[in-house]
């Protein structure tokens, strides 16, 4: 009993960096209705920043608020840039995912050419070893945790109390009706990869500060969980995918516990396929961007 | 041997399996449409099939590596296990391309089981030896001398491509062709027209499956080993752009890309002087060209160098440039009287 509610903390604990990663990847696509797999990369360039950036000497939270900032700005211009232009040529969507496949390669290949192949660790930034409610976290997963509890409440009142919330969520639901009503569909796509890279940079160097070290190719072994994540709470809900988050984090941690670490992921693959193949649109019943899934 | 007489082999050997693989992969996704892109596995699959099926026991060589099976079976039945595992792999991976989904969910949800099933394959130790991989995997030739042996090998993946190729054009081509084509173009109208999509699509997964992993054992047979970082997913992208760059759905096009892509780009470089401040540069600079050159031809010429010859029915005299359709935009053109 005591090692289940210890897994179920270390459970919550990753579950937040999931979610994190999980609500940036599904608001993008509830908004751009565009699959994202670049969105791996950019988590390993968010952590590969974050060790440049301390290795300036930051304080490691200012870093984590840095790094959001770069990568939401590296988002925008991903879709600016790139898919947007695509989308327009007449792309087609599997085409689509070859591109953000392959441009999440390049990314990741150009921080190999720079930062090279080796594994690069943070160091010991997670402070003294809290104990409470009989979970043993570290000061920094309390701190993640906290920081990714923030974020997701200030996600809801935004998406529900502002106007920006409300012409994104409208957006999302229909994206014709929504400009027909006057909003800028352009502008608010622009927010939502913004976000989204928000919180793929932040989440990126949240787990970059939980894991002992990392190269680069953490974002595409991260990408499985959180796509996981994403799915079983209905790709295109951020609700879904904070739920789902915390679900992945907990279900992954409780199996390792008992059966074996290295099964860790194999149990959010696992997840997937079995809601992909029996109820692809969510755990939670049907929105119109997840209803975009079924051809 | 020399050194260049080596390298002239080893690219050789890399050309002929990479060129099975993309000839299989071309009817997955050129022709049958099915983003597959976990074709990586069906090759690992055959891969580790081959080894697990003619290296023996695992108890052998003081048991350094474990492994499942242990077999020791002559080398060209090992071949054909592999191409039948490969075969099985195929389908299952195929069955979950069956769900009505749309295309690039498909390929997402294909790209984590590529992920996947190197984690898999790498966590368990007992399985395949886990992360360190199988090695000394026995080379049908090791019998005769190196120069010997290596030429003999390249004549043998040259005579498997030569056979694969007659093979593929049943296929690719032909009443079998169109109808796979049609399937991609449109699953509806090939229903009606009396096909089974669900049998065209896993038959068409189940030969591609089959081309990687005779693929995949030739190539394991060749180097001696086999591990998960043989395989990862960026592998599969490299044959894709192999066939985006040469032109899918055309046998010529494809056979062009993969000599160009998979063999000059990516593996040629890799025999390039490295540069010691900077370890896996040259490696790094392969896969940022091959992605950016993916991206260029998606944008500038989707349907690559050779565009995909159509079945067009004319009436004497018209041109192909008055065929109604355009394949660039995947639409059927109408047969005219």
């Amino acid at each position: 009993m005591h090692l289940l509610i210890e897994a179920i903390g270390f459970g919550v604990a990753s579950g937040a960096v999931l979610a994190l990663g999980a609500v940036g990847f599904t608001l993008q696509f509830g908004i751009s209705n565009v699959l994202n797999i670049t969105y791996g990369s950019l988590m390993t360039l968010a952590a590969f920043l974050g060790a440049f950036l301390l290795g300036l000497g930051l304080n490691v939270w200012l870093v984590m608020a840095l790094g959001g900032l770069l990568i939401g700005v590296a988002s925008v211009a991903l879709n600016r840039g790139l898919l947007s232009p695509l989308i327009r040529r007449g792309l087609q969507p599997f085409g689509l995912i070859i591109v953000t496949v392959s441009a999440g390669i390049v990314v990741q290949y150009m921080i190999v050419a720079v930062a090279g192949p080796s594994t690069v660790a943070y160091g010991n930034l997670s402070g003294a070893t809290l104990h409470f409610l009989g979970w043993t976290l570290t000061t920094a997963q309390v701190v993640i945790l906290v920081v990714a509890l923030v974020l997701m409440v200030g996600l809801h009142i935004l998406l529900t109390r502002t106007q920006l919330g409300r012409a994104m969520r409208a957006t999302s639901s229909n994206r014709t009706l929504a400009r027909s009503c006057g909003i800028a569909t352009t502008r608010i796509g622009d927010i939502a990869w913004f976000l989204s890279g928000t919180f793929c940079g932040m989440a990126g160097i949240a787990l970059a500060i939980t894991v002992e070290s990392f190269d680069f190719t953490l974002g595409s072994v991260v990408l499985i969980p959180i796509i996981a994540a994403a799915v079983l709470g209905g790709v295109g809900q951020p609700y879904g995918a904070m739920v789902g988050g915390l679900v992945v984090g907990i279900v992954s941690q409780v199996s390792a516990a008992y059966w074996s670490p290295s099964y860790e992921n194999v149990v959010a693959l696992a997840m997937l396929i079995v809601m992909l193949l029996v109820r692809p649109r969510g755990l939670f019943g049907a929105n119109s961007s997840s209803r975009k899934l079924l051809a | 041997m020399t050194g260049i007489e080596f390298y002239v082999v080893v690219l050789l050997v890399y050309l002929g399996t990479d060129l099975l693989a993309a000839w299989g992969l071309n009817l997955e996704y050129g022709i049958s449409g099915v983003a597959n892109l976990a074709y990586i596995v069906v090759i690992a699959a055959g891969a580790y099939t081959y080894a697990i099926l003619s290296l023996g026991p695992d108890s052998g060589n003081g048991g350094f590596q474990l492994y499942v099976v242990g077999w020791q079976l002559p080398f060209a039945v090992a071949v054909i296990a592999a191409a039948a595992v490969g075969a099985l792999v195929g389908v299952i991976i195929g069955v979950t391309g069956l769900k009505r989904i749309r295309q690039d969910y498909q390929g997402m949800v294909m790209l984590v089981i590529s992920l996947m099933a190197v984690t898999v394959v790498g966590a368990d130790t007992g399985f395949l030896n886990g992360q360190a991989g199988l090695s000394l995997i026995p080379n049908p030739f090791s019998s005769l001398s190196p120069a010997v042996g290596d030429w003999a090998y390249v004549a043998m993946v040259a005579l498997a491509c030569v056979i694969g190729f007659f093979v593929m054009r049943r296929f690719t081509g032909g009443p079998m062709g169109r109808a796979l084509r049609a399937m991609r173009d449109d699953e509806h109208a090939v229903a009606a027209m009396g096909f089974s999509v669900i049998r065209l699509r896993l038959m068409s997964q189940a030969v591609g499956g089959a081309f990687g992993g005779v693929s995949g054992a030739l190539l394991a047979a060749f180097i001696g080993g086999w591990s998960p970082g043989a395989w990862a997913y960026v592998e599969t992208l490299a044959l894709l752009t192999a066939i985006i760059v040469g032109g899918m759905g055309n046998d010529m096009g494809v056979s062009l890309g993969t000599f160009v892509i998979a063999v000059l780009l990516l593996q040629a470089v890799q025999f390039l002087p490295q540069i010691s401040s900077h370890t896996g540069l040259t490696e790094a600079l392969g896969w940022i060209i091959l992605g950016v050159l993916t991206i260029t031809f998606l944008w500038v010429r989707p349907q690559g160098i050779f565009k995909e010859r159509r079945p067009f029915y004319r009436s004497p005299g018209e041109t192909e440039r008055s065929a109604p359709g355009d394949s660039a935009t995947g639409r059927v053109a109408a047969p005219r009287a």
